[in-house]
């Protein structure tokens, strides 16, 4: 398969010279690329960002049962249903032999309606207008999975069982496995902000984006027949609402704990660049997949475990090895960094990193404007 | 008369019964391997639209045998339909196509069941017919490349259909206002579809094929299986074919045939009409 335009000379960061400055790079022919922080410590599981894209780009046409942007408890399935287990994305360079920065694309799994959760009718008039005794409640044949369907289940036995929350949006990655999927080429990355946009002219509805993606964030509309995806609300950025005003993502202003910084990796003088590259504490979610992705998290944390007399003990509640899982080697470093720095706070000293994960400084938190 | 008259007899006969013998097949298969006939004017033309219509009982059959095409995409050599049968009929205004093939599952968006939450799995069922958008050129049977390109006619299940431009795998595009139209119908397993373009086209030889009866048009096929699946590259083609709508209702082949005939029998006729005059 010939991807010339797709393909990259990005070096995954290692993020073993902290602070040392490394400059950014970017998938060939991008100019600056648009990247999003969440803080996972913040989440509370409200749905208010999904909500608001869903209000926005995702209410009917073929489009009720997508979610660009999704909420799922961890540990848990997620949406769609066990889609970290369908494949997709790249080999590693070892696994595949190979001297670059990884290997051939794999092939992944195509989801079924079933594991996206069929969008639900409800009987909203019946109960609210026409004076029904049923309860509310979605009709049809009795749904068995949905999105969302083991929120704050977890894992862990009582009393230390834990969860958190996982918002999840595409993430805009530097090497894209659904462009490089595309026999026609109908994915892109913008050249100006490297925002992953699917050409709806050129869509034939092969759906080979969707099951290239190892995140599974390209959906399938079943009535144009084409595919759609996350497109970071790029209207918004480009200010082509009525007041001219820049904003960002919807999911982002949406938040009310506002646990997301949007702007530029490359934008060295802001907090995403800092997070990611000098604290090395915002990681990529499944660097495995190799995909590069340009939405980065900051791990959480949670208190530690207790014992059955709800004693403290020293044992840490949400397993090292399943954070591992999720963000790799680094989280190890990323949650050492993060409670050093907090330490260092307590005993009443400055901490850089602490500044950035707790400022209310919109203009620091939004930064898409940096290169105009 | 001598005494090896007989013989001499004997020899013409059996030379004569050896050029029938090698001839004869020759004329009743006279359709090379890869023509696909096409019917001048059958009875019944207007009923030509119906894919199951008794108009195409009339109108000869050419079966093609399909394979997998030779494609980058995920599983491509896993197609499922083996062959396609191909009838062919011309009138004043059109040509018409008609693809049979079997299936046991028709992968089709059915109308009436669009409230049906629709799958994000099916894929449907689909056929097209690929021709030069130049006839004098040879493009290759990948859909061409930027210099040769193709003229591809393409239909899904139920109804849709698309007049598209190629020129190299992934570059389809659809040409405005479609000359083509199809119809579709699925019964007992077999799917038949039928192609109608209108002969007059304003833009023939650039983006559309022109079908006006100067030359040979080369043809290949292709039908992608929806519950196998198959899309883009993943399809079962066909080699190249031709309609044979060249100058001469018969078309070269004939031509050659009959003059190989006629070479034979004038030879024959020489031989004997030498051995004759030597023995008198
Ligand atoms: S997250 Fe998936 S859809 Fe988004 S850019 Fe990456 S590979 Fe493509
Ligand atoms: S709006 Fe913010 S807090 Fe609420 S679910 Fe989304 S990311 Fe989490």
């Amino acid at each position: 398969m010939s991807s010339d335009s797709q393909e990259t000379e990005t070096e995954t960061q290692t993020g073993t010279e902290s602070g040392a400055g490394a400059t950014v790079e970017l998938a060939d022919g991008v100019e600056h690329q648009v990247a999003m922080v969440m803080d996972l410590n913040k989440c509370i599981g409200c749905q208010t960002c999904t909500v608001a894209c869903k209000t926005l780009w995702t209410e009917g046409g073929g489009r009720e049962y997508m979610y660009w942007n999704n909420v799922e408890t961890k540990p848990g399935r997620g949406y769609p249903r066990d889609w970290e287990e369908k494949g997709g994305g790249f080999e590693s360079a070892e696994q595949a032999n190979q001297e670059d920065v990884h290997g051939e694309r794999e092939v992944g799994e195509l989801p079924s309606a079933e594991d996206w959760g069929r969008p639900w009718e409800f009987n909203h008039e019946d109960v609210m207008y026409d004076g029904s005794d049923e309860s509310l409640r979605p009709q049809g044949p009795e749904p068995e999975w949905g999105p969302n369907w083991d929120e704050d289940q977890g894992a862990g036995e009582f009393p230390n069982s834990y969860y958190f929350y996982l918002p999840r949006i595409c993430n805009h990655c530097t090497h894209p496995s659904c462009a490089e999927a595309c026999p026609r080429k109908a994915l892109y990355k913008r050249e100006e902000d490297g925002i992953v946009l699917v050409d709806q002219e050129r869509c034939r509805g092969y759906r080979y984006c969707v099951e290239g993606c190892p995140y599974n964030k390209v959906h399938f509309n079943v009535l144009s027949k084409k595919s759609e995806k996350c497109i970071f609300c790029y209207p918004r950025k480009e200010a082509e609402g009525p007041d001219d005003e820049v904003r960002p993502p919807a999911c982002a202003t949406e938040c009310p704990p506002q646990l997301r910084l949007v702007g530029f990796l490359d934008d060295e003088d802001g907090p995403i660049y800092k997070l990611v590259e000098e604290w090395e504490v915002a990681l990529r979610l499944h660097p495995e997949f190799h995909t590069e992705p340009n939405v980065y998290y900051v791990p959480p944390f949670a208190p530690p475990q207790h014992d059955d007399e709800g004693e403290t003990v020293g044992v840490e509640r949400i397993p090292r090895t399943y954070l591992e899982e999720l963000f790799g080697e680094q989280v190890h470093e990323a949650l050492d960094t993060i409670e050093r720095e907090r330490e260092r706070v307590e005993r009443g000293g400055e901490s850089e990193l602490m500044e950035l994960l707790t400022t209310t400084d919109m203009a620091e938190q939004y930064r898409l404007e940096a290169f105009e | 008369m001598t005494d090896d008259g007989p013989s001499t007899r004997t020899v013409l006969l059996a030379l004569a019964v050896v050029t029938v013998a090698a001839v004869a097949p020759t004329l009743v298969a006279a359709r090379p391997a890869n023509e696909i006939p096409v019917e001048e004017d059958p009875p019944d033309a207007e009923a030509l639209a119906e894919p199951a219509g008794d108009a195409w009982g009339r109108v000869p059959a050419a079966d093609v045998a399909l394979a997998s095409a030779e494609s980058s995409v995920p599983n491509a050599e896993d197609t499922s339909v083996e062959a396609v049968t191909v009838r062919a009929a011309q009138t004043d205004g059109s040509l018409f196509v008609r693809l049979s093939w079997d299936d046991a599952t028709a992968d089709a968006f059915t109308p009436g069941a669009e409230n049906r939450t629709p799958d994000v799995t099916t894929f449907w069922d689909a056929a097209a017919i690929q021709l030069p958008a130049n006839t004098s050129a040879h493009p290759g049977i990948a859909m061409g490349s930027d210099r040769t390109m193709v003229n591809v006619w393409y239909w899904s299940a139920p109804n849709t259909s698309q007049e598209l431009l190629a020129g190299g795998p992934g570059t389809t595009t659809p040409v405005g206002d479609p000359a083509v139209q199809t119809s579709a119908s699925y019964e007992d397993g077999t799917w038949h579809v039928v192609f109608e373009r209108t002969l007059q086209v304003d833009d023939a030889g650039e983006n559309r094929t022109t079908i006006e009866g100067e030359r040979d048009v080369d043809v290949a096929l292709a039908v992608w299986n929806g519950s196998n699946a198959e899309r883009s590259g993943q399809k079962a083609v066909s080699e190249w074919q031709y309609f044979p709508l060249g100058p001469g209702a018969e078309g070269p082949p004939y031509a050659t045939i009959l003059w190989i005939v006629a070479g034979l029998a004038i030879a024959v006729v020489i031989v004997a009409t030498v051995l004759g005059v030597q023995r008198t």
